[in-house]
């Protein structure tokens, strides 16, 4: 018997006063598992859901899973969780990396980030010592240096993560970086660059055991074979993107006309085969490059020409932004594309929602709404691109009001809030609800907002299941949010169920910490999770109102595949209805006392008290 | 049948698979800075992997440069450090061409390096491209 691989032990860093202390995990919290479970059931126990997300009020939690630092395959990532400063909503967000084997390294299950600095800060978390020092030299740096220096000034051996001007200066999109992985969404980076943490670097001695190293061996092995015989496979989806990395995909989803084009005006786009994953491996060098313990290698570095002559590196595009900052922008330059994503990694910007939000100001340009002296604002302009990515990043010029999100830059700019494709102000992942009915709804009631990572993609986009139907999609979100949610209490990447059964789960929480918990029991830590979420979001003051999709999804998509594709406004709401109900929340989706009581959170209904 | 590792550094993708199970196989537990192996890294530029390269090794010199001779080749080729003769002065450290010996942290430092797992390595089928693989052993 060895000892389990969660340690009971998070620290709570006292930010306002320059205090760190470890946090033993309640009981309470044990059932939920982990990961983005603790992360959302401290946040909901500590964080009133009316809290401005930029004050000192918020929190910031960091958290890593049982499976997190092991040999088990495809869990290298950790989880933030806070409130929003984009959506307003409660807020789960990802990176893959190292950083999560390292906090488990250093004998811990998390991090409570609490309060604000006084001054710009760096924290070096080494086991469960906290010491913090001077941001000063790196304030106003990109992620990347940031990180080098962090290395430098450490030791080589620091995992680390960082924000860029975007965070330090409010970019409601800002994102954190952890050596050029992502904790894309929603805006966290606003909230460190709030607490005035510039950067955290972190280095184990602990290590990790698990609780029944015999099982764990051979449950790693099962999964393993698994994961081998998918990476050998031509048309599996991972094995795709162990040979060219995510953007695998981009030819089949514009073949079926689901690729957004222009704003989502078109579904298919004629530069795609420029910009894809294989377009990036045939056009430059390229070398695959791995997360921790991962055999699937999907991340690719590519050493690339810069348009000015320079030579540099990228790891990636991954394929989200090869739709955000490349057919929805209609760049079909795989150089500006590098780029650009380039500028969002300097700079610590989601490249997503900020993609998003170039397509709406460039569409605002052409209709005359919005202009900005020196930039020629129009699509396909790797000037208009480059330079709106620069000046949100720096908030200068137009900058300044496009860096507000979707909602404020419409307020500021006087643009049309209907054409921005977002949803709870979050941009769109790259699908599009018109050729993707579940996808759609999926986006539509997310607790995070248009969010890609609880959506039935796969399932619809390989035509496993009818794209265009709208029934039977209401059942099939409800369930992969909560299965997704319940994998997310694990980190797991969310590549990884692709190939495993969800029966695994159970068996390598059982093995990693001792825990005997049943496949339905699991799921329902996920459904739990989910309506803590929803609950938190009521008390924020969102509702129905709030899970729509934008106008542009009730207009015909123009373009070959999916020409004349529509989302029908009654059926969508239909879709919504039956939905809400499944879930036993009532008309205005508001989760019902008897949900909560069988979930066992009849306590937390006072969250969504209006 | 000479031992080994046959190394393709251009294979490797980092993820440190390898140094998850020698630390794993080893120590009982996974901390990868303690593993007998390392991949350095050179980020962007392909890493070095960092482990002994046994009967490859040309003269193999961590041998002569031992003043107490604590280390020795066996009849099987394995290259072993006795940590009981070991005094600690890391001539053998400076010696590895491979950067592949390392000083045990803490107190009483002796030098350790990869033993072959005694012929069958528990870090070579865990890379999943190749990077690492075995030349002899079982």
């Amino acid at each position: 018997m060895g000892r389990s691989s969660m340690q009971d032990l998070l620290i709570r860093i006292d930010l306002s006063g320059g205090k760190a202390a470890p946090w033993a995990v309640p009981e309470q919290l044990k059932g939920y598992l982990g990961g983005m479970g603790y992360g959302t059931k401290i946040l909901v126990d500590e964080v009133a859901p009316q809290t401005d997300p930029l004050s000192a009020e918020n929190k910031l939690i960091l958290t890593v899973g049982p499976l997190t630092g092991t040999t088990a395959p495809m869990h290298p990532q950790s989880c933030i969780v806070t409130k929003s400063p984009l959506t307003g909503t409660i807020l789960n967000s990802y990176a893959g990396g190292f950083l999560g084997a390292e906090i488990r390294f250093a004998g811990l299950d998390g991090l409570i980030l609490e309060g604000a600095a006084p001054e710009w800060t760096l924290l070096v978390i080494e086991d469960e010592r906290v010491s913090f020092h001077s941001a000063e030299a790196v304030l106003g740096k990109g992620t990347a240096e940031t990180e080098g220096y962090l290395k430098e000034r450490f030791g080589p051996d620091v995992r680390t993560l960082s924000i860029g001007r975007a965070g330090e200066k409010g970019v409601a999109m800002a994102s954190i970086f952890s050596e050029t992985r992502t904790f894309g969404r929603g805006g966290a980076g606003a909230v460190l660059g709030s607490k005035r943490v510039k950067a955290i670097a972190v280095r184990g001695s602990r290590g990790v055991e698990v609780a029944r190293p015999e099982e764990f061996a051979l449950l790693v092995r099962e999964n393993m074979e698994l994961l081998k015989t998918a990476c050998a496979e031509e048309y599996n989806l991972v094995g795709m993107f162990s040979r060219v990395g995510t953007g695998a995909g981009m030819g089949l989803v514009n073949g079926r006309g689901a690729l957004a084009t222009r704003n989502h005006i078109f579904g298919s786009f004629d530069g795609s085969t420029k910009i894809d994953g294989y377009a990036y491996a045939d056009r430059f060098y390229t070398r695959a490059v791995a997360c921790y313990g991962c055999p699937v290698h999907c991340g690719m570095l590519h050493k690339f020409t810069r348009t000015d002559g320079s030579s540099s590196w990228l790891r990636g595009p991954e394929y989200e932004t090869m739709y955000s900052l490349g057919s929805d922008l209609l760049n079909a330059d795989p150089v500006v594309l590098a780029e650009a994503n380039q500028i969002c990694e300097e700079y610590g910007m989601d490249t997503l929602t900020t993609g998003v939000t170039v397509a709406w100001a460039l569409e605002m340009a052409e209709s005359g709404m919005l202009e900005e002296p020196g930039l020629d604002l129009k699509f396909g302009s790797s000037g208009a691109i480059l330079g709106l990515l620069r000046k949100i990043g720096e908030r200068e010029g137009i900058g300044d009001l496009l860096a507000r999100g979707p909602k404020g830059a419409a307020e500021a700019c006087g643009g049309e809030m209907d054409r921005f494709m977002q949803i709870k102000n979050s941009g769109f992942a790259a699908w599009m609800p018109r050729r993707m009915k579940g996808t759609g709804l999926a986006f539509a009631t997310s607790n995070r907002g248009a969010c890609h990572k609880r959506a039935p993609i796969g399932a619809e986009i390989t035509g496993q299941i009818d794209m265009d139907a709208y029934e039977g999609k209401a059942a099939l979100v409800k369930e992969i949010q909560d299965r997704v949610n319940a994998i997310f209490t694990l980190v797991s990447c969310r590549f990884h169920e692709f190939v495993t059964p969800p029966e695994i789960y159970p068996r390598f929480v059982r093995a990693a910490t001792d825990r005997e918990i049943s496949l339905e029991e699991f799921l329902a830590v996920g459904e739990r999770i989910w309506n803590l979420e929803r609950l938190f979001n009521i008390g924020a003051g969102l509702g129905r109102a709030d899970d729509r999709l934008p106008d542009r999804c009730y207009q015909p998509v123009q373009g070959d595949a999916s020409e004349a594709a529509v989302m029908d406004r009654a059926r969508f709401e239909r879709m919504l209805d039956e939905y809400y109900r499944l879930r036993g929340w009532d008309e205005q989706g508001f989760p019902a006392p008897q949900k909560l009581e069988e979930l066992d959170i009849p306590e937390y209904a006072r969250l969504g008290a209006r | 049948m000479p031992i080994g590792f046959d190394i393709d550094r251009n294979l490797c993708t980092e993820c440190l698979r390898c140094l998850a199970a020698c630390s794993l196989t080893k120590l009982g537990r996974i901390q990868p800075s303690l593993a007998r192996i390392a991949v350095k890294r050179q980020w962007p530029e392909i890493p070095e992997i960092r482990v002994c390269r046994f009967d490859d090794c040309p003269g193999q010199p961590c041998i002569d440069s031992c003043p107490v001779e604590a280390i020795a080749r066996d009849a099987q080729g394995l290259v072993l450090i006795d940590g009981d003769t070991c005094t600690g002065c890391r001539a053998c450290v400076e010696a590895c061409p491979y950067g592949a010996i390392r000083m045990e942290p803490g107190g009483s430092e002796v030098a350790y390096k990869c033993d072959f797992c005694g012929g069958s390595p528990a870090c070579v089928p865990e890379c999943a491209t190749g990077a690492l693989a075995r030349k002899g052993g079982s």
